[in-house]
């Protein structure tokens, strides 16, 4: 998982971006994005948070729920309306060039699901701050929060087995495109912070990729 | 003391490392013991370029916002997509700036116009935007004047200590990829080479003002693709090349070691390093557009059937193009051809007025610009060929 910072050398040339990420990781943010989805239902109203080229929202579009998918990059999100016409899903789906910050824009509880991958460990503190007492807002009570992610591993030996696979990549990656991701440290307690009960929590072995389902209490 | 000694330590570190991104945390930073009437600046996350502008900013009580260029300098970063409407709207609503003074007003870098769009961030976070200097250090008299741009505060330079920065961003990178190679396998050629290195480009940018005004933009030198040229040579970069020959071939008899495999040798070597360095000279210079770019074949056209002469182009282009004819309310261009093309003015236009024209006389429009920017790196949307 750790090669997903060589996600940034994809991201320079979204039309690469999707075959790229999949060769990258075998497979296996297909299969944390399958999981998550399994969890929309038909008919319900759901936000995509750093769509992207789309990876989530079509898996949510295709089970028949109303998706509104955002991200900044204007090239991933004409890739993903292409995507989308492709899949004959157009009716159900809204794509928005627009940023976390925008998210007051959005109605208090409109959405029944609130989803997002690979988006928050491309946020600052004070985003991801922003980001989730505004995503607890416009949730509606009892509505999911599914998010799919790279996290700081919590135990030593992993972080230092982490690091050593990551600094080369990441030199790597920097040299390259000049930028590099940040994994979230403690993810799941900033999300509790913010209000949200934790449903699941799945990680993989070397415990820097997350797949956390939460739930809104409301009030 | 123990500030300035950091201070000047990140200088020089940074000023080798001046080719690479630096990025530094984003956010909120107090400056002196502001109040809720405080001036709001704000500026990019490029560690060295935060620095600065705090230096600058001693002494006036402000906030500082310091927003996502992903570690970028304002220019390149605008231009090339990375910092952006997005980057300030996000700082403007995360940073809580907003509970901290009374007011909407927030004091842009003027450069960083090529890629923030006024109108939008006023739009979608209700605070308006006035575009500041150009450089950070003209900020206190800016300030003193109450935010009055004089003409020069508008305009990019070239000076010395700038192009010595360009000539160290070329030669550091490339001596310690030589050092290295020169050490592992051939020490007696470390420290000629690494002179040469440091030597070449210094003399090729400090010597930048004789020749700058041959250097021609609009000349389309060997191509690399049709988008694209490889090399824009100018021949006065050749010129110092062929004095270094001559000084090599004259100090070598003079000592006595005269082979022609010595001058061979040598003069392959820094021709190697004079064609790196110029391959794209004019820009590392903020006074020309890149010759890599076929952008530069472009022509900001003014239509004046919608221009009101409000003079946003005047307040943005750092080339000082425009003067408003404040009697007949138009914009006028009688310093069209000091243009590097890097769209500020087509951007902020709020009339549409502005565009671009390639010399096939395609046009392309103000929203296209604001959309995709000059993009860098990511894939060109914008295709000019030249003549």
């Amino acid at each position: 998982m750790s090669l997903y910072v060589l996600m940034k050398v994809l991201e320079s040339a979204p039309s690469r971006y999707d075959r790229g990420i999949r060769i990258l990781t075998l497979g296996a943010v297909d299969g944390a994005y399958d999981r998550l989805t399994s969890q929309v239902e038909k008919g319900q109203r759901v936000l995509d948070i750093g769509c992207g080229t789309g990876a989530l929202t079509l898996r949510a579009a295709g089970k028949g729920a109303i998706v509104k998918g955002i991200d900044v990059n204007s090239q991933m999100l004409e890739i993903a309306q292409t995507r989308l016409d492709e899949a004959g899903l157009s009716q159900n789906v809204r794509f928005c060039e627009m940023g976390v910050a925008e998210l007051g824009c959005e109605q208090t509880s409109c959405y029944d699901v609130v989803m997002s991958g690979l988006c928050f460990s491309e946020l600052s503190g004070d985003e991801l701050t922003y980001t989730l007492k505004e995503i607890k807002r416009i949730l509606k009570p009892g509505g999911l929060l599914l998010i799919a992610d790279e996290v700081t591993p919590k135990s030593v030996l992993k972080r230092v087995f982490n690091r050593l696979i990551r600094c080369p990549l990441a030199a790597i990656t920097y040299l390259i495109t000049q930028t590099t991701t940040h994994a979230v440290k403690d993810l799941a307690e900033k999300i509790e912070e913010a209000g949200f009960l934790i449903g699941s929590v799945r990680l993989n072995w070397l415990e820097d990729f997350i797949e956390l389902t939460a739930r809104n209490p409301g009030g | 003391m123990v500030n300035s000694i950091k201070y000047a330590a990140v200088n020089i570190i940074e000023t080798l490392l001046r080719g690479f991104p630096i990025p530094c945390k984003t956010g909120l930073v107090k400056i002196g013991d502001p109040d809720r009437k405080s001036p709001v600046f704000l500026t990019c996350n490029y560690h060295l370029t935060v620095e600065r502008v705090k230096k600058c900013l001693h002494g006036i009580d402000c906030y500082l916002l310091v927003a996502n260029s992903r570690g970028i300098n304002v220019w390149c970063a605008s231009a090339g997509g990375y910092f952006t409407n997005h980057s300030v709207i996000s700082i403007l609503k995360t940073s809580g700036i907003e509970g901290l003074v009374d007011h909407r007003t927030v004091v842009l870098p003027q450069l960083a116009a090529t890629g923030v769009e006024a109108g939008v961030i006023q739009e979608k976070t209700g605070w308006k935007v006035i575009w500041g200097p150009v450089y950070a250090k003209d900020i206190p008299a800016y300030v003193k004047t109450k935010f009055k741009k004089t003409r020069a505060m508008r305009e990019v330079r070239f000076p010395t200590v700038q192009r010595v920065e360009m000539a160290v961003m070329w030669a550091f990178p490339f001596s310690a990829v030589a050092g290295l190679i020169t050490l592992t396998f051939w020490r007696e050629l470390f420290l000629p080479l690494t002179g040469l290195i440091w030597a070449l480009p210094l003399s090729i940018f400090l010597s930048f003002p004789l020749y700058s005004k041959r250097l021609n933009q609009k000349k389309k030198m060997t191509g690399f693709n049709k988008y694209t040229v490889l090399f824009d040579f100018s021949p006065i970069p050749l010129l110092l090349w062929g004095v270094f020959i001559g000084f090599l071939t004259l100090s070598s008899i003079l000592t006595n070691t005269f082979t022609w495999g010595y001058i061979f040798r040598w003069g392959l070597i820094s021709f190697i390093i004079v064609l790196l360095i110029s391959i794209d000279l004019m820009g590392s210079t903020p006074v020309y557009k890149s010759g890599l770019h076929e952008d530069r074949f472009l022509k900001v056209v003014l239509d004046e059937k919608r221009c009101k002469g409000a003079g946003f182009c005047e307040q943005v282009c750092p080339r000082n193009c425009y003067e408003v004819d404040r009697n007949r309310h138009i914009a006028t261009m009688p310093g069209a051809d000091r243009c590097v093309q890097c769209g500020a003015c087509i951007v902020q236009c709020p009339f549409d007025a502005l565009y671009f024209k390639s010399p096939k006389d395609e046009i392309i429009p103000p929203e296209t610009i604001r959309r995709f920017k000059l993009n860098l790196i990511g894939k060109r949307l914008v295709k000019v060929e030249g003549k």
